[in-house]
């Protein structure tokens, strides 16, 4: 990112600060795509990741006043929206109805080099647990430290390294890793 | 699980895309959304006052038709079976914003209503006299929500009708439990 683009997006986050929403809407068209794409991958449904992006654009708006430029602006959106989809998934029955049915799955033998071909590597991160999957989306796609996965998720770090650890052990058998174990 | 499997899938898993557009624009509900009237900090909690307040509004209505058929069932040759004693008919106050206040008409209607109601209340049975408190008070517990809401929004023309919807609601009780006519309110009343 240029100077100038950073220049540019400050300019847009103060005036939208000041409640100008043309701005906003520029800021809402450079980060959407990226909101809703973490969305998505948290969620694993197009429906409700597009409800959770756009909660997630409204609450930054009534927030913006708190954002002090401490972080980048990508950053903090992305906190937002991550509370956006864990607030929805704590009202969502369904999810809890999903997470049990993958944990029943889960206990069952492992699929070990049964198939002979690696699974689509999204279709697998789709069926992980959601605390598994989300540390997994944050720290392994989208970069994010463990400190700020666990910020983000409201979790200790320890927990999101042991979330990932378990993630990844989850991929190596639904994959059918003949290494995994 | 090894590390070259682990070396692969966070190369994989580096190279999906961070980026995806939605199927929508998702711009123009957002839109809609932070251009309420109740402006950005109170925006949720605006809203849900209004689905709260018309909620009960509608409960409150439906619930007062059953209470005055009960009431007038009961109106029959119906002798005083309570005293006044312990039915607390308390005022709610108004607050119509910076440029309204209820009518003197309306104000004398209602304090009239309210002096009768008490006295009324005895001559229903137990279980009328019950139904129609009960609905008093959830018609005038929205009101003082929909006042705190006005308290932060004086001039919300949508939180004053419903604020003016809860009053009429209240006289069509009081008027039912009085066996009075009169004329339900309009926006003229403030």
């Amino acid at each position: 990112m240029t100077h100038a683009v950073v220049n540019e997006e400050e300019l847009l986050i103060r005036r939208a600060q000041k409640a100008d929403q043309r701005a906003f809407e520029q800021l809402y068209r450079r980060y959407v795509g990226k909101v809703y794409g973490l969305c998505l991958r948290m969620t694993c449904n197009p429906a409700e990741a597009e409800d959770c992006a756009q909660e997630a654009f409204i609450q930054a708006w009534t927030k913006l006043g708190n954002f002090r430029g401490d972080s980048g602006f990508g950053t903090w959106i992305h906190k937002v929206a991550v509370n956006a989809v864990l607030g929805r998934m704590r009202k969502s029955r369904r999810e809890q109805d999903r997470i049990r049915a993958v944990a029943e799955d889960m206990d069952g033998p492992p699929s070990v080099g049964d198939s002979g071909g690696m699974r689509d590597l999204e279709q697998a991160m789709n069926e992980l647990p959601s605390g598994a999957r989300h540390v997994f989306v944050l720290t392994t796609v989208y970069g994010y430290s463990h400190e700020e996965a666990g910020d983000m998720l409201g979790i200790a770090v320890g927990t999101s390294k042991a979330q990932l650890h378990r993630a990844k052990r989850l991929l190596a058998q639904q994959l059918g890793t003949a290494g995994a174990a | 699980m090894n590390d070259r499997f682990d070396d692969e899938l966070l190369a994989k898993a580096r190279n999906l895309a961070t980026e995806v557009q939605p199927g929508r624009d998702l711009w123009p509900d957002i839109a809609a959304a932070i251009s309420e009237p109740a402006g950005r900090p109170r925006l949720f909690g605006l809203t849900n006052v209004l689905t709260q307040a018309a909620a009960v509004l509608v409960l409150v209505g439906g619930s007062s038709g059953l209470t005055y058929l009960a009431v007038s069932g009961d109106r029959a040759g119906v002798s005083p079976v309570a005293t006044t004693q312990g039915l607390e008919v308390e005022t709610v106050a108004a607050n119509f914003g910076t440029q309204y206040s209820l009518g003197p008409d309306f104000v004398d209607a209602r304090r009239d209503l309210e002096a009768r109601l008490g006295d009324e209340l005895t001559r229903l049975s137990p279980e009328a006299r019950a139904d129609v408190l009960k609905n008093l008070a959830a018609i005038r517990s929205a009101i003082r929500e929909i006042n705190t809401a006005l308290a932060q929004e004086p001039d919300n023309a949508l939180l004053q009708d419903l604020l003016l919807s809860s009053y009429r609601k209240e006289l069509e009780l009081m008027q039912s439990v009085n066996g009075l006519a009169g004329n339900s309110m309009y926006r003229e009343d403030i």
